[in-house]
C-alpha cells in the first residue's frame, strides 16, 4: 500500500482503490476484483472504510461497461453498507452514499431469490439540495459524484438536472479555487446529466482538471467516469 | 454531450458571500458560520445609495490628491502616478454624472469633479501641450476624449490630432484588442471616423471569443471588464451588447465575482458588477443582491475601498496610501451607479452635452 | 475480528471526516506578465485600465 502522501491509513487505502478502480475502468477488463487488488478482504476494518468512501463506485467499471461485478467486490460492497450505517445524526450526504450503496448493489446483484437483501431505504431527504446556493450545491453535489452514473435515478440527481447552469458555474468555481476534486464530481455530473451551456467548454475542462489534479487517483476516477458516459451519450 | 444552445439571459442565482464553508446541509459538520442562505432580493438596493454617496465624498474630500504636479509634462513624470488618475476620475465623474438623477448630491457632486480635472487640464490646454510633446502617443487622445465625450472640448488639441488620427500608423497601432477597442470609442466620442469595425475587434477579445469561463483569472478578467467599458462607451449603451455575449456574462459573472471575493479582489470585484450593470434587458438581480452587501462591508466608512486585500478595521481617515483605493473606490463610485440605474429600471438619457451616439463610421 | 492496528474509533473518525469534507481552502494565483512582452505591448499609460502592478508591501 502506497501511504507515502497519505494521511491516514484510511486516506491511503481509498487512494488504493480509486487507483484499483481507475485501472479496471481503463482497461474495461473487470474480471478481476478491485478489492482484491488493493489488498482488501472482508477482514479488514480500513479496507471496508475505504470501500465505504468510495461507495458504489467500487462497481463503477461494471456499471459503465454493463457488465456484471465481480462477486468479491460484490461482497465487499454489502459489507461496507452493512458495517458503516449513517449515524442517526449523519450529515445528508453521508445517508444518500449509504443509499445509493444499496440501491446499486440491488441493481447490480440482485439477492438469490429467499437470501436476505440488504434493507430498503427510502430516499434521504433532497429539499435542502434544490435550495441550498449553487456554491455549496455543486461542493455537495461533487461529494455526491458516485451517484453520477447513468440509469440510476434519484432526487439528487433530479436536482442536478434542474440546476446544470448552477453546476457549470460550480465547476467554474471549484477550477479558479484549484480544487481539483471539487472540479472533476462537477463535471462528472454534468457529463452524467448533459445541459450545461455550450460556452462552459467541459471537455478540455476535464482534460485539463485530470492533467493538474490526477496525482489523486479520485479525480482522474471521476474524469474518466465522466469521459465514458460523454461518448455513450454522443452515441 | 447535451448543451444548452444559448445561455437564458434571465438571471440565476448569484455569488455568495466568500466564506468557504457555506454548506448548510442538514447536520454537517465544518460549518463557519456564514450564512448559506442565497441573498435576499432587494439587498443590493439597500446598500448601494450609502456605498456610492460614500465613495464619492471619500472621492471629493481627496480631490487634491488627484492635482497634477508641475513637471507633470516632463519626460521623467510617471504618467500612471498622475495623468492616468485625473483621466480616470474624468471618464468616472462623468459616467456617475450620467447615470444620476438631476438635482441630486451624487449628480451634482459628480459634475464637480469632472469640472476640477479639467480645470486641471487648463481646459484641454496642457493635453495639447502633452500631444506635442509626445504627438505619436495615443493615451492623450483617450484621456480628451473622456472630456469630449461629455462636451468638454479644445479646439486646439483637436486640430493637431485630426491628421495623425488619420494616417495609417494610428490604424495600425500594436495593442491588444480590448484596448482598441478604446481607441475606436475614443474616436467615436471626438466624433470622427473609427480607424476600424468595432465588431471585428471585439471577436478578437477574450471576451469576444467567449472563451472557456474556467481560464478566467485576473488579467483577463480586467480584459473583459474593459471590453464591455468600451463597447458601451461605459456603461451608457448596453444595447451594444451582442445578445451571445450578454447571455455569456450573465450565465458566468456570478461564477468569477465569487472567485473575486473569496480571494479579496475589490476592484476586479466592482468592474464586474460595472459590467453586470451594463447588460441590456433587465438587471442580473440575484448577482447584484449577492455581491453588493459584500463590497459594502469591505468600504471603509470613509468611503474609500481597498484594491485588494483583508480590509483594515482602523476607523482612522485614509487607512490605505492613495495609490492603493483611489482606483478601487471611483471604481465603487461608478458600479454603484450603473447598478442603482440598472435595478431601479432608469435609463439615463444624456443631459450634460455628450455626443448623440449616432451610427458608427468607420474607414474604409 | 479485524486485522489491522488501527483502532475502530481511529477509523470511524477518519471515515466521518472523509464522508463529508470541508472544501479545501481556495488557492488564487495570477499569471504574471513577462516584462519583456510588456514593453514590447506598449510603453504609454493605458487610460482607465486597471490599477498599475506595484510592489506590494508585506
Amino acid at each position: 500500500m502506497d501511504q507515502t502522501h497519505a494521511s491516514s491509513p484510511l486516506a491511503g487505502a481509498v487512494h488504493d482503490l480509486a487507483t484499483e478502480v481507475v485501472l479496471a475502468l481503463r482497461s474495461g477488463d473487470h474480471l478481476a476484483t478491485v478489492c482484491g487488488a488493493a489488498g482488501i478482504d472482508e477482514e479488514n476494518r480500513t479496507g471496508i472504510a475505504a470501500v465505504r468512501v468510495i461507495g458504489a463506485d467500487l462497481l463503477l467499471p461494471s456499471v459503465l461497461y454493463g457488465r456484471h461485478p465481480h462477486p468479491g467486490d460484490v461482497a465487499v460492497l454489502d459489507r461496507a453498507v452493512r458495517e458503516f450505517p449513517p449515524k442517526p445524526d449523519a450529515p445528508a450526504a453521508t445517508a444518500w452514499s449509504h443509499w445509493h450503496m444499496i440501491s446499486t448493489l440491488q441493481r447490480m446483484a440482485p439477492p438469490a431469490p429467499g437470501a436476505a437483501a440488504p434493507g430498503t431505504d427510502a430516499e434521504p431527504d433532497a429539499a435542502w439540495l434544490e435550495e441550498a446556493p449553487w456554491q455549496a450545491f455543486t461542493h455537495q453535489l461533487s461529494v455526491l459524484a458516485p451517484l453520477a452514473v447513468p440509469a440510476a435515478p434519484s432526487a439528487v440527481q433530479r436536482a442536478a438536472a434542474n440546476r446544470a447552469v448552477d453546476l457549470s458555474r460550480g465547476f467554474v468555481r471549484a477550477v479558479r479555487r484549484r480544487d481539483w476534486l471539487q472540479a472533476a464530481g462537477a463535471g462528472r455530473w454534468l457529463a452524467a446529466i448533459g445541459g450545461e451551456p455550450a460556452t462552459l467548454g467541459l471537455e478540455r475542462g476535464l482534460d485539463f482538471v485530470e492533467q493538474m489534479g490526477g496525482h489523486d487517483p479520485r479525480v482522474t476516477l471521476h474524469v474518466r467516469a465522466a469521459r465514458l458516459m460523454a461518448e455513450a451519450r454522443a452515441r | 454531450m447535451t448543451t444548452t444552445a444559448t445561455e437564458d439571459p434571465r438571471e440565476r442565482p448569484g455569488a455568495g458571500h466568500p466564506a468557504r464553508d457555506r454548506v448548510s446541509t442538514p447536520g454537517a459538520s465544518g460549518s463557519s458560520g456564514t450564512s448559506g442562505a442565497p441573498a435576499a432580493s432587494g439587498a443590493a438596493l439597500a446598500v448601494l445609495p450609502g456605498v456610492l454617496a460614500s465613495a464619492l465624498a471619500w472621492t471629493d474630500a481627496h480631490r487634491t490628491r488627484f492635482a497634477l504636479p508641475d513637471d507633470v509634462l516632463e519626460p521623467h513624470t510617471q504618467v500612471n502616478a498622475t495623468l492616468k488618475p485625473l483621466g480616470e476620475l474624468a471618464q468616472l465623474g462623468s459616467t456617475i454624472r450620467r447615470a444620476t438623477a438631476p438635482g441630486t448630491p451624487e449628480h451634482e457632486l459628480a459634475g464637480d469633479l469632472v469640472t476640477y480635472a479639467w480645470e486641471q487640464l487648463h481646459e484641454g490646454a496642457l493635453l495639447l501641450e502633452l500631444l506635442r510633446a509626445e504627438p505619436f502617443a495615443a493615451y492623450p487622445y483617450e484621456i480628451y476624449a473622456a472630456f469630449a465625450g461629455y462636451g468638454l472640448r479644445h479646439e486646439g488639441f483637436e486640430a493637431l490630432a485630426r491628421p495623425l488620427t488619420a494616417t495609417r500608423a494610428w490604424a495600425h497601432t500594436e495593442q491588444h484588442a480590448n484596448r482598441q477597442l478604446g481607441l475606436v470609442n475614443s474616436e467615436r466620442r471626438v466624433g470622427v471616423l473609427t480607424h476600424t469595425d468595432a465588431g471585428g475587434v471585439l471577436s478578437r477579445t477574450w471576451l469576444g471569443g467567449l472563451s472557456e469561463p474556467w481560464m478566467f483569472e485576473g488579467p483577463s478578467g480586467y480584459a473583459l471588464t474593459h471590453t464591455v467599458f468600451h463597447l458601451t462607451d461605459w456603461g451608457r449603451m448596453p444595447d451594444r451588447v451582442p445578445e451571445r455575449i450578454d447571455g455569456y456574462l450573465r450565465t458566468w459573472l456570478p461564477a468569477w465575482a465569487d472567485g473575486c471575493l473569496e480571494s479579496g479582489q475589490w476592484d476586479l470585484t466592482g468592474e464586474l458588477l460595472a459590467v453586470a450593470a451594463s447588460l441590456p434587458g433587465p438587471a442580473p438581480g440575484e448577482l447584484l443582491d449577492a455581491v453588493w452587501p459584500v463590497l459594502a462591508d469591505v468600504q471603509h466608512p470613509t468611503g474609500c475601498v481597498p484594491e485588494t486585500g483583508a480590509p483594515v478595521q482602523d476607523p482612522a481617515p485614509d487607512p490605505y496610501p492613495f495609490i492603493d483605493c483611489y482606483h478601487s473606490t471611483l471604481v465603487t463610485a461608478f458600479a454603484a451607479a450603473l447598478s442603482l440605474r440598472s435595478l431601479r429600471g432608469t435609463g439615463e438619457r444624456g443631459e450634460t452635452g455628450g455626443a448623440p451616439p449616432g451610427r458608427e463610421r468607420h474607414t474604409p | 475480528m479485524f486485522t489491522t492496528d488501527t483502532t475502530a474509533t481511529d477509523v470511524e473518525l477518519d471515515l466521518d471526516a472523509a464522508l463529508n469534507p470541508g472544501e479545501v481552502e481556495g488557492l488564487y494565483r495570477d499569471s504574471r506578465e513577462c516584462a519583456y512582452l510588456a514593453l514590447l505591448a506598449g510603453g504609454g499609460a493605458l487610460l482607465l485600465s486597471p490599477p498599475t502592478p506595484r510592489p506590494k508591501k508585506g
